[in-house]
């Protein structure tokens, strides 16, 4: 019975650094011989010790089996001069010295008896290496298990950034494309303004001109016709009607442009709340609100929205950005199951005593039946690659998870899906939104 | 004589205002937010250049261009974008064969310039009337039908990979003769010594980029019809070889057979078209190449191609 022999591709130190170099009994020693070796310090933790012949461990003799026997009446005196072997367990754990320090330690505690009454052999090669303590070994695991844990977390974290860098992408694209269209005619119209202002300069100029020629001590006519002409003329084309309504309103329209950049940008400050802190008592109205402007780019033309916003509602606990993160994936989602044209958004939200509900309802192509339980797994996507990673819902099913909330949906194919995000009014703990 | 017609459609009316005042004066203008006015106008008037923003309600920049581009090949295309999204720019190259992709927010002298360009060319385009370009792909089937010509031109193809050289092979059969070139040396050569008509390339072979080639060579040889085949979509780099490069078709790989015979076999006769009547080449002109890296190639193609014509002169 041994330990699968891997040539471990994890390290196979792991096992060697719990080696015990236990000096083992041969097997002609007596019970009595073995009794005396338990007591030396250097085997005071051992449960039982190595038979050892030729190299090859034949078997353990254990301080439980001597202890039972010693214990007996007479024990000592029928059984002290006897072989080591009459007494020893033939069939110890063995465990190869290379393999890996979880198929080690899954393989011993098969083995293990209660009580614990036996350590493990160490073999190189079928030959005698050394022992094991059991409880070694399973502490060595429990530290592989913790930071294997805790490297899951971090990894977890990791990829629960890089969706938010995902969905920070695609806002940043719809963003750019929001904000160039006023910022078009703005510079348009600042340029066209500047070179009127230059016309108006010169005009100007002209007009200064023609008021030193008039206040000069000798006056030129024939000049002064010539500068009159061209002020006039300079005059005219300024101050023609046209013009002045067309360049009031470009000017009307360049603030505007500008007043529509600044709440872009208040906008997107908004959605992302880098400048509050992370958990606040917000209205969920508000949040699908900015989400919107967000996704505006990538919905607009798509997607027809209904907004049916329940009034007067609670304020919700909760940390805004991670539930615009969530409503973002929602809405995407939505807009990319509806086809080019006649897809419809129902934005819903009501509450009752605990709970605030969000209903996010979409007339797209819905999801199969047998895909339905596997929409919130990470990874699970039916978009081709490069479209979807399939970490939105799974994502979004954590925050809301994280915030004590569940998310449920329902769907029928060709029909469309609803999604209801349930929050409670009673928030959760602060520390589970902190992640 | 009366001004040219200039039309703009946008859906934001701050746009059209905007623009509007850019080119008062010196054109026709005609605004709109309607696709449907703007496809009327260009059916019902002669309309010299059309600048279209690509996102609209109703109707994507790209596809009204094609639209525009079926109703009235004369009329200059351009497209302006907030945000220049691949499928938009892919589009607007093989359906809407835009004559440049601008964003928002431009230049004005720039765009002025553009614009009165484009202007020049549909001129002469309306003047040149009846020898207008056909309409290469209404007249598709999707199966390769080589006319029948004294002397059939060169394709050349530009790549690493062996199959998309067999791949042409295969489509155009005995009719057209196919060379494949695997660096730029090769591909001079072969510019050199054949009639080249039409050229099917990647953006690099042997890891260096041939895209300041492809716009050197349509800014010298326009006839010359240049299909871009690749796996890679760099918005930016795409634009340059519209803008520069006036591109045909931007096709991704892996090859999709159909759509590629199909490019190819319209590609050849646009050729024939701009062999057969030089006025329309000047529909493809270029802008000039702005990315130094660009610059070294074209000069180097440059001095190859005045060479050549000097050689041509001699004979
Ligand atoms: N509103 C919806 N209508 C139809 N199918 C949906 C809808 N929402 C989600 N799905 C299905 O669930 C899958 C998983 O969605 P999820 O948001 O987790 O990933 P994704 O959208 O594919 O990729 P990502 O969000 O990372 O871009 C989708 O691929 C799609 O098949
Ligand atoms: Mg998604």
């Amino acid at each position: 019975m041994n330990a699968p022999l891997r040539s471990g591709s994890e390290s196979p130190a792991d096992l060697a650094r719990l080696r015990l170099d236990v000096a083992p009994l041969a097997p002609t020693a007596t019970v009595d011989a073995a009794a005396e070796a338990f007591l030396e310090a250097a085997n005071a933790r051992m449960l039982c010790l190595p038979i050892v012949a030729n190299g090859r461990a034949v078997g353990t003799i254990s301080r439980h089996t001597l202890n039972n026997v010693f214990l007996r009446r007479f024990g000592r005196e029928l059984y002290g001069t006897r072989s080591v072997t009459t007494l020893m367990n033939a069939e110890p754990i063995r465990v190869s010295l290379s393999a890996p320090l979880d198929d080690a330690a899954r393989f011993v505690a098969a083995r293990l008896g209660a009580p614990i009454t036996e350590d493990f052999v160490l073999e190189d090669d079928g030959r005698y290496a050394g022992m094991g303590v059991a409880v070694d070994l399973l502490s060595a695991l429990q530290q592989r298990v913790d930071s294997a844990f805790t490297a899951l977390k971090a990894s977890q974290a990791q990829l629960v950034q890089s969706e938010k860098m995902a969905s920070l992408g695609q806002m940043v694209a719809g963003v750019a494309h929001e904000i160039n269209t006023p910022l078009g005619y703005v510079r348009n119209n600042v340029e066209m303004v500047a070179s009127l202002f230059e016309d108006g300069v010169q005009t100007l100029g002209e007009h200064h001109k023609l008021l030193d020629m008039l206040t000069a001590d000798d006056l030129d006519e024939a000049a002064l016709a010539k500068q009159i002409a061209r002020c006039s003329d300079l005059g005219a084309s300024l101050a023609d009607p046209e013009l002045l309504a067309d360049t009031r309103a470009l000017l009307r329209d360049t603030l505007h442009g500008v007043d529509t950049i600044k709440d872009l940008v208040v906008n997107l400050r908004n959605f992302s709340r880098l400048d509050q802190s992370r958990v606040a008592e917000v209205s969920i109205n508000d949040c699908i609100d900015q989400t919107l402007v967000i996704a505006h780019n990538a919905i607009k033309h798509r997607l027809e929205i209904i907004k049916r916003y329940g009034e007067n509602l609670p304020a919700v606990r909760c940390s805004p950005s991670q539930i615009n993160q969530v409503l973002l994936n929602l809405i995407t989602n939505a807009g990319q199951a509806v086809g080019e044209d006649g897809g419809k958004l129902l934005l819903k939200t009501e509450a009752d005593a605990d709970w605030l509900r969000i209903h996010i309802q979409d007339n797209g192509r819905g999801i199969a039946a047998e895909h339905l339980a596997k929409i919130f797994d990470p990874f699970f996507t039916t978009k081709p690659v490069g479209q979807g990673t399939g970490l939105g819902l799974s994502i979004s099913q954590q925050i809301v998870q994280a915030h004590g909330g569940t998310i449920h949906v329902v769907s029928e194919l060709q029909r469309g899906t609803k999604f209801v995000i349930s929050l409670p009014l009673r928030a959760a703990s602060e520390s589970a939104l902190a992640a | 004589m009366s001004k040219p017609t200039l039309l703009l459609i946008d859906d934001e009316e701050r746009i059209l205002r905007s623009l509007a005042m850019l080119f008062r004066g010196q054109y026709d203008l005609l605004a709109t937010t309607d696709p449907g006015v703007a496809l009327r106008a260009v059916t019902e008037q002669r309309v010299h250049v059309v600048v279209s923003d690509q996102r609209m309600p109703q109707m994507r920049g790209a596809e009204l261009l094609k639209q525009v581009r079926a109703r009235s090949p004369q009329t200059m295309r351009i497209l302006l974008t907030g945000y220049s999204e691949l499928d938009a720019v892919v589009a607007s190259v093989n359906e809407g064969e835009i004559f440049r992709f601008v964003n928002k927010p431009w230049d004005a002298a720039e765009l002025r310039d553009t614009v009165a360009q484009a202007t020049n060319i549909s001129a002469s385009l309306f003047a040149a009337g009846p020898a207008a370009p056909p309409e290469p792909l209404q007249t598709e089937t999707g199966q390769f039908v080589a006319p029948e010509v004294a002397r059939p031109e060169t394709i050349l193809v530009l790549d690493d990979d062996a199959e998309i050289y067999h791949a042409v092979q295969d489509i155009v059969g005995t009719s057209q003769p196919v060379i494949w070139a695997r660096d730029l040396d090769q591909a001079l050569t072969a510019l050199e010594r054949e009639a080249i008509g039409v050229v099917v390339s990647e953006l690099a072979v042997a890891n260096h980029s041939v895209t300041g080639l492809l716009k050197m060579l349509k800014a010298e040889r326009p006839e010359i019809v240049t299909i871009v085949l690749t796996p890679f979509a760099d918005v930016s780099v795409f634009i340059g070889l519209i803008n520069q490069g006036q591109v045909y078709r931007l096709l991704p790989k892996p090859l999709r057979r159909g759509a590629f015979s199909m490019s190819l076999a319209s590609a050849l006769r646009h050729h024939r078209v701009l062999r057969s009547a030089p006025a329309l080449r000047a529909a493809h002109a270029v802008e000039t190449i702005k990315a130094p890296e660009e610059v070294s190639v074209a000069t180097r193609v440059m001095g190859f191609l005045s060479r050549m014509r000097r050689a041509g002169a001699a004979t």
